[in-house]
């Protein structure tokens, strides 16, 4: 599933892990934890997919990785075909900046702005101009324009994730990584985020969800499933749910 | 980060939280306050001082008997300032009055009152030298001393402690047990600090230094000159005059001292000025308090917003972004604090001067002072917690609940 990569310095690709590992307290051997194992796969440019898996299966640090939160104690993290795994903290804000979207289970709203300056913040902190008339563009994408002055605590959580949803794609990123982007939604409002959702990856957005919640998983062509910090199962999400639910069924430990 | 935005940010999150900005900015509010009265306290002082050495006579050079140096006096004839020495000066060109004077001690008695005080023997010019006008009565004339009448001009405060509620004029009272009578009251000036005209009692000089003290020479020779242009002119003639007149070898001490009116005003800036720094100084300490207090809230504030500061990273935020983010909120705690205390420190310098009846007066050089050290305090009691703030790591700011 995942080839040794020839020339990835002028691979299309806009993500590629090659043999990525994460390593807390790696100095001290007896207390060391290895969250992920030397992973490796490549995400399409307008591709959208999951990742799943149990709690504690290292999805998190796979995600704060793929963010360029974090960095890997080992192995090459190529975004957009340039090595940004040994970035520094600034140069990785930059590329946070200008390449990541980020979707937060908790929408991650800052409270005293209003929707259209939570939607603005990622352009101010890039040397840009037009911020408010891009910010305006994106919450009109997300089809919250009319909601632009309303403060977080004006908006239905339906409405907050969309409003989180269009600071994600306010810089035109290479990809927007959602966290959960469900998790805090009654299915109503759930349907109208992955609805949304879907409609971004019909317009060529790259999408990749850390999920533990199969109708998500569902909604997506592709699913990575993850166990231990290994990646067991990788293809169509159809496939890999059904795999889980029988496996399920046969009462291994397979609770997603 | 635009500087614009940044500050925007600062302003809406001190707001959101309006009493505990407030009592952020309390320190630098009550510091602030206390340097600007401070201030404005001995900016009053010293103008009133100076409105009161001025108010001693205009234009005024006053020669002393230089003081004493000890050790090596010259025997005999050492000449101290005599009569024939102030009748001498009024010839210098630009003098336009001189006024010789003299001083003792003695019990002053009217009936079963009786005080001590500072018996000034005075010409005729003194009263119009010094700026002294007789509220009731009259002043001395040139006959009073060349007759050698036993006349009296008393000071305000001198007559109500003797008088009482009756009317001095044409009473006699006491001096040495010398009969004199009182033939002039002095308008009340009002405390000066030191030798107040209201505790004056004066007799005509020749009678001072005849039957009452016996002693022919002058504490002072006040000369009042035309104007401020020829004080150095005249000041060295009347050296020049008064070293031949007291035959000084070249090369000897003046026996005699010149001051001029513009020196006791340096002299007495020095003494005010010395006062106003070291209240300044004890006011600049709850300055340092009040940057403490802002240091700790903005602690607590970082800890506050790690989810915020984790949401600002996680979109693109430098570390230099969140601190100056921090930074700037401190500074405009800091300068809302400055801003608040210039304006209570110039309600309470108005109320303070009201009461030193002084004028209040609150120097220009004060507000800039004032300012410019709420922004050094913003900026060096912030800029630990905005450190702070910036070197969050990412990941760990977002899982903060």
């Amino acid at each position: 599933m995942s080839a040794p990569l020839q020339n990835p310095t002028v691979d299309h690709a806009p993500v590629v892990l090659d043999a990525i590992s994460k390593i807390y307290r790696p100095d001290h051997p007896e207390l060391s934890v290895k969250a992920i194992d030397a992973l490796s796969f490549r995400v399409e440019r307008g591709e959208a997919l999951a990742i799943i898996g149990p709690s504690g299966c290292g999805k998190s640090s796979l995600l704060h990785i793929l963010g360029c939160l974090d960095r890997p104690t080992h192995g090459r993290y190529l975004l957009e075909g340039r090595d940004v795994s040994r970035l520094s903290e600034d140069e990785r804000a930059r590329v946070r900046n200008r390449h990541i979207g980020f979707v937060f289970q908790a929408f991650n709203l800052l409270p005293r702005m209003s929707a259209l300056e939570n939607v603005e913040l990622p352009l101010l902190y890039a040397a840009t101009t037009n911020t408010r008339e891009k910010a305006m563009h994106a919450l009109d994408r997300v089809g919250l324009a009319d909601r632009a002055d309303h403060r977080p605590n004006e908006l239905s959580g339906g409405q907050k994730q969309r409003v989180a949803i269009a600071r994600a794609l306010v810089t035109e990123p290479s990809i927007v990584l959602g966290d959960e982007p469900t998790g805090a939604l009654d299915s109503v409002t759930s349907g109208e985020v992955l609805d949304l959702m879907d409609r971004l990856h019909a317009e060529g957005t790259t999408l990749i969800l850390v999920t533990h919640d199969l109708n998500v998983a569902r909604r997506v062509p592709r699913v990575i499933r993850m166990h231990d910090g290994h990646i067991v199962g990788d293809g169509a999400s159809a496939q890999i749910v059904d795999e889980l639910l029988r496996e399920s069924a046969e009462g291994l430990d397979a609770r997603p | 980060m635009l500087v614009r935005e940044t500050a925007r940010t600062a302003w809406r999150s001190l707001t959101s939280h309006p009493l505990r900005s407030v009592l952020t900015a309390l320190g630098m509010i009550i510091g602030v306050m206390a340097v600007i009265s401070v201030l404005s306290i001995g900016e009053g002082a010293k103008a009133s001082v100076e409105g009161r050495i001025r108010a001693l006579g205009s234009n005024l050079l006053s020669v002393r008997p230089a003081r004493d140096r000890g050790g090596a006096v010259s025997t005999g004839t050492a000449p101290t300032l005599v009569r024939t020495d102030a009748d001498a000066l009024v010839e210098i060109e630009g003098v336009t009055g001189v006024s010789a004077e003299t001083a003792g001690s003695a019990q002053v008695k009217f009936r079963e009152n009786n005080m001590s005080a500072t018996i000034y023997g005075v010409t005729e010019e003194y009263l119009r030298i010094r700026n002294l006008d007789v509220a009731q009565g009259i002043g001395f004339s040139a006959q009073d001393d060349a007759e050698r009448r036993r006349f009296t001009v008393i000071g305000a405060d001198v007559a109500a402690t003797l008088f009482g509620r009756r009317s001095p004029i044409g009473e006699r009272l006491q001096i040495q047990g010398q009969g004199f009578t009182v033939i002039g009251v002095l308008e009340a000036k009002g405390d000066v600090g030191w030798a107040s005209p209201d505790e004056y009692v004066m007799v005509p000089l020749s009678v001072h230094q005849g039957s009452l003290f016996g002693q022919d020479t002058l504490s002072t020779i006040s000369v009042q000159i035309a104007n401020e242009g020829v004080s150095d002119s005249v000041q060295a003639r009347i050296e020049e005059l008064l070293r031949l007149r007291h035959r000084l070898r070249p090369g000897a001490d003046d026996d005699f001292e010149v001051r001029s009116q513009t020196e006791m005003l340096e002299t007495m800036g020095e003494v005010t000025g010395t006062f106003t720094a070291l209240l300044g100084a004890v006011a600049a300490v709850s300055l340092v308090v009040g940057g403490i207090g802002i240091m700790n809230i903005m602690l607590v504030s970082v800890r506050e917003r790690t989810r915020e500061i984790g949401v600002r990273l996680a979109v693109g935020a430098q570390r230099r972004d969140i601190l100056l983010q921090f930074l700037v909120e401190a500074v405009v705690v800091s300068i809302f604090g400055g801003a608040m205390g210039i304006a209570l420190g110039w309600l309470a310098s108005i109320v303070i001067a009201h009461f030193g009846g002084w004028e209040a007066i609150v120097p220009t050089y004060a507000y800039a002072l004032a300012l410019s050290v709420s922004v050094a305090i913003g900026l060096v009691f912030g800029v630990g917690p905005a450190r702070r703030a910036s070197r969050l790591d990412p990941v760990e700011a977002l899982r903060q609940e």
